[in-house]
């Protein structure tokens, strides 16, 4: 680069008479022979100018390609230290303020500074994130600083998030009711938004995407078909709504469970609380099951692609029949005839089917339902029972 | 599972090592150091395994082992004629060459027995014994009695001399070094830049090259110890001298064990040529120790009432004493150079079986050693004026050596020069590893040489051109530079300067060619509205430097001082002085981007960019910064 120096001086203004003198026709001193020092990048600038025999400005365009070329080789982050792209993200008052006994609470991929990431993080990306954190928070670090220096609260929080993601199990659990999804399983537009929008079928399109791409996550089988764009073809969007309308999820919901209280050694008690959750973990499994079906349902219901391939559908048997009228391919119109027919069957089939199914699963939360109720009943006799005992 | 789940794609990083196993050696006649590439790309001056940064160019031989380094200059007590030292600067010599009449307590340097006309030392050493042979199975079975389970005892080691020439000598002390280097690295070292004194011939520089690739070191550049320096001032990060130009003159006072060497340096924009140099080898740290040596000896005789005569020491009894108590001072000056306080010098068994414990402090020393200082002084303006310069002209003294270290050394230099000077010891880069560190500055410099010749390519024909520029004598280093400081005169009425306006150097003299300058500034429009102009005259100046003596100020009424101020001398003062010597141009642009500024002065910035080709040529351009209208001026060669 052309060095440039500042100089602190500030020159007067011209005299009011002063006219440039004309050059004096002379030259510059004659010059004397030196031998240079063969040292230093200057030398070496100096010997590559004379050498190549460039300009200064073709050197200086020289050097800085050299430096990018060297920089692209060097990687982004010189030092050498590749941090997985993790990153690093700002720590808000309320993070540090988290309290370890809590924990459960807590958004772990946050206090790990995963929160870009989430499920995709993988196992190493964990590992150099909770490395970071804990030579940022250690206890040790802060002895000394001002403060409470034995507030070590974060660090607990770094730890317990660091026991959840490093095991699969307690990670998958987490993942299932990671509370940064949860929220965002709420906003879940509704029919009337979509339909009021000026654009609806770009809206659906960019409501419903991000959803589906989100809740694939869940799927035992993988790869999810997603939604997909208007122009979809028809075996496209029906094979989507196939596999979304038997959505096979991993999620569970043991990471709601209550704790078996450790400190009371009744074997009832411990086994009621087991009971107990597992009930919940299959409500709550029952309800993200429905939730799916519920949106897959509104998503059937919305998708503008579902009109055009009925339209176009109607147009090709209006075609067979015009040709029907016309007399002419006879036999190829009874077998589409034939198809449409089977189509038909099946769709009505499948609709059998599903209803059924809804119609099981009410009939099975009306049975757990009363079951509850029969053991609310129980209990209560039982208590009224201990009552009249004591 | 989330762990069957497609999670993140970071690659792993694949290792690029941006930085080349090169080293720095810094070879002197009694000390040597290296250097190594940091994480960072800096250099750092490691320390071998016995945890010396300075490590003593000494080999010494008892028995069967070798010693190299500290350990071996111990041997100088009582081993000195198997220990070598001092032999750097017998490299690439003849015998005949070398005075051998100087008293020396190490080694003796004699003609080697077979080859002609070279010197070589000759030592004691013990050869172990040959191993026995063998017993052949055939015929021991028959013969002799059954072997008996006890291992054979080992023959004891047969005595032997062994001729070792100086390039021998040499290769196993820089195999020793880069051993180190490669210990501490944990890598094999690919190349190394040595230094070598200016002084060192084609022949010297030859040996040596061989010495180092007989040791199995690849000598990417002998590099003469100015450049060295130079490399270590100038790519110093900016802030920590940020008080020195660009283009500065730098004085370079090494001040080895052997001897003192100066340099006077031109260094413009890190590109170096030397004004001159001075070698003189009759003052050096040897001559510090030499002092020192006597006062203590003085203080010994003193205390114990027994005679020590050294620095010559004639008896052996003296010369044993005199071995043990230069070892002691080495510590004693490192301390004094370190702290203000009083420095110890303790020797067990000095003579006769008396301990001898001595202290002195910096006062004392500095009073002890002002010959010393005086002579360095002396050879410091024989060089400078040598050059046709004045002590005023150096904007850099550059530091060199252990002896170098010494702070009175600084302050009796300094006295001469001009306030503004920058020495390591007003830049506090002395201590702590700082820049200036008179001790590792060369290997240090070297290191970072290392460090920019490995990066060169040899693909093409230009880029082998542009590796062997960096050899010694190539036709590349030749360069002409000015003789004249160009820069610009703003004229100004009623100026108070001789040049009649506001001076802005741009081109210093002794700026090797071609060259580029450019500087940017703001000037001051006055007060009126309307066109504005600026105008600016080239000129090439005489540079000088006008001595005024004064008769010191009298103080009235102290009468009773009267016979001391008497003897007062006049007062000198120097000042640089500027002489206008010949106008090469003129130029004028429009001010169109002119700025208000406080009191109703309106100002722009200016960028006014000198270029010089390679025999003279000038050319100006000037614009209003950042982006204005460019002006240009030329001005052709004579030539």
């Amino acid at each position: 680069m052309s060095h440039v120096v500042e100089l602190p001086i500030v020159p007067p203004p011209n005299p009011a008479g002063w006219t440039p003198p004309a050059s004096s026709g002379k030259s510059v001193a004659p010059l004397v022979e030196r031998r240079l020092i063969p040292a230093g990048p200057a030398y070496l600038a100096h010997v590559k100018r004379a050498v190549h025999q460039l300009t200064f400005e073709e050197h200086d365009k020289h050097a800085e390609e050299e430096r990018k070329r060297f920089e692209t080789l060097n990687g982004v982050n010189g030092n050498g230290e590749d941090d997985l792209g993790i990153g690093d993200e700002p720590e808000t008052e309320d993070l540090l303020s988290l309290d370890p006994k809590e924990w459960k609470k807590q958004d772990h991929y946050a206090v790990l500074g995963l929160s870009h990431l989430r499920y995709k993080a993988n196992d190493e990306q964990i590992k150099v994130a909770h490395r970071k954190k804990v030579l940022k928070h250690h206890p040790d670090k802060k002895a000394g600083v001002a403060g409470d220096s034995n507030d070590d609260a974060f660090f607990k929080c770094i730890q317990k998030a660091m026991d959840v993601l490093s095991n699969p199990e307690k990670r998958r659990q987490f993942d299932s009711v990671d509370p940064h999804f949860e929220e965002l399983e709420q906003e879940v537009p509704t029919e009337k938004e979509v339909k009021s929008h000026k654009n609806p079928d770009a809206y659906f399109f960019e409501m419903f995407t991000p959803i589906f791409e989100r809740e694939a996550r869940f799927s035992r089988s993988q790869p999810v078909p997603m939604l997909g764009a208007v122009d979809a073809s028809k075996e496209e969007v029906e094979g989507f709504y196939h596999f979304w309308y038997n959505f096979d999820s991993w999620r569970s919901f043991e990471y709601h469970d209550k704790e078996v209280n450790e400190g009371s050694d009744s074997r009832d008690d411990k086994r009621y609380t087991e009971k107990k959750n597992k009930s919940e973990r299959a409500r709550r499994k029952k309800e993200d099951t429905a939730r799916v079906r519920q949106l897959v349902d509104l998503t059937l219901g919305l998708d503008p692609r579902i009109k055009r391939i009925k339209q176009e559908e109607k147009a090709t048997r209006e075609a067979k029949k015009k040709g029907k009228a016309g007399g002419a391919q006879n036999g190829l119109t009874q077998k589409q005839k034939e198809e449409e027919e089977k189509k038909r069957a099946e769709e009505e089939a499948k609709k059998k089917e599903e209803e059924e199914k809804a119609a099981r699963a009410e009939a099975k939360k009306a049975k757990t339902a009363a079951a509850n109720a029969a053991k609310k009943a129980r209990r209560a006799a039982r208590t009224v029972e201990d009552d009249a005992a004591a | 599972m989330a762990a069957t789940l497609a999670n993140g794609s970071a690659d792993a990083p694949i290792e690029v090592s941006a930085i080349p196993t090169v080293v720095g050696i810094n070879f002197g006649n009694s000390y040597a150091s290296i250097a190594v590439l940091n994480k960072e790309g800096n250099a750092d001056c490691i320390a071998n395994e016995d945890g010396e940064r300075q490590i003593a160019c000494a080999i010494a031989f008892q028995g069967e082992e070798m010693y190299i380094g500290n350990q071996a200059k111990h041997q100088l007590v009582k081993n000195s004629q198997n220990t070598i030292i001092g032999f750097r600067n017998l490299l690439g010599k003849k015998f005949s060459e070398i005075a051998v009449d100087k008293p020396t307590t190490s080694a003796l340097v004699i003609q080697h027995p077979d080859i002609p006309d070279t010197p070589a030392y000759k030592v004691q050493i013990l050869q172990p014994a040959p191993t026995p042979l063998p017993v052949s199975k055939v015929t021991s079975a028959a013969v002799t009695p059954a072997a008996s389970n006890v291992a054979t005892p080992r023959s004891e080691p047969i005595s032997t001399t062994r001729i070792l020439t100086v390039s021998e000598v040499t290769s196993v002390f820089l195999r020793s070094l880069v051993q180190s280097a490669e210990d501490f690295l944990g890598r094999k070292v690919q190349g190394a830049v040595i230094t070598v004194p200016t002084w060192f011939g084609d022949e010297q520089k030859k040996a040596l090259g061989d010495a180092a690739s007989d040791a199995g070191v690849t000598v990417l550049q002998l590099l003469e110890e100015a450049g060295a320096a130079v490399v270590t001032t100038t790519l110093a990060p900016r802030s920590e001298n940020d008080s020195l130009p660009e283009d500065r003159t730098q004085l370079l006072v090494d001040l080895g064990a052997s001897g003192l060497e100066l340099s006077l340096l031109s260094v413009r924009q890190g590109l170096a040529h030397s004004l001159a140099t001075l070698s003189d080898h009759s003052v050096g740290g040897d001559a510090i120790d030499d002092r020192l040596i006597k006062f203590f000896a003085k203080e010994f005789t003193k205390k114990t009432k027994t005679p020590l005569t050294v620095a010559p020491a004639t008896e052996p009894q003296d010369k044993r004493a005199e071995a043990r108590l230069r070892l002691a001072v080495e510590h004693t000056k490192r301390t004094l150079s370190a702290s203000t306080g009083a420095a110890t010098c303790s020797v067990e068994s000095l003579k006769d079986g008396l301990d001898f414990t001595g202290a002195i402090n910096r006062l004392r020393f500095d009073m002890e050693m002002r010959p010393i200082y005086d002579g360095v002084y002396k050879k410091v303006q024989e060089l400078v004026e040598g050059a046709g310069l004045d002590l005023y002209d150096v904007d850099e003294i550059v530091y060199v050596g252990g002896s170098a270290s010494l702070p009175g050394l600084d302050e009796a230099l300094a006295a001469g020069f001009h306030e503004n000077v920058v020495t390591p010891f007003t830049a506090g880069t002395v201590v702590g590893g700082g820049v200036g560190d008179p001790t590792t500055i060369l290997a240090r410099g070297a290191a970072l040489q290392a460090k920019l010749l490995a990066t060169l390519g040899e693909g093409s024909e230009e880029e082998r051109e542009v590796k062997a520029a960096f050899a010694p004598s190539s036709r590349w280093q030749e360069a002409k530079a000015t003789t004249k400081t160009i820069g610009l005169i703003f004229p100004e009425e009623n100026a108070e300067s001789a040049l009649g306006g506001q001076w802005i150097p741009v081109v210093l003299r002794e700026t090797a060619l071609p060259c580029r300058r450019t500087v940017r500034f703001d000037v001051d429009l006055g007060e009126s509205d309307g066109d504005k102009k600026v105008g600016f005259e080239v000129w090439e100046i005489k540079e000088g430097v006008k001595f005024t003596k004064e008769a010191p100020p009298k103080f009235e009424g102290d009468d009773e001082d009267a016979e001391e101020d008497e003897e007062e001398e006049e007062i000198e003062t120097k000042e640089k002085t500027l002489e206008k010597e010949s106008l090469l141009t003129s130029l004028v642009l429009d001010a169109k981007k002119a700025q208000k500024a406080g009191g109703g002065r309106s100002k722009t910035k200016l960028e006014v960019q000198f270029m010089i080709g390679e025999s003279g040529e000038l050319s100006i351009t000037a614009f209003e910064a950042p982006d204005g209208e460019k002006v240009t001026a030329s001005v052709a060669t004579s030539l």
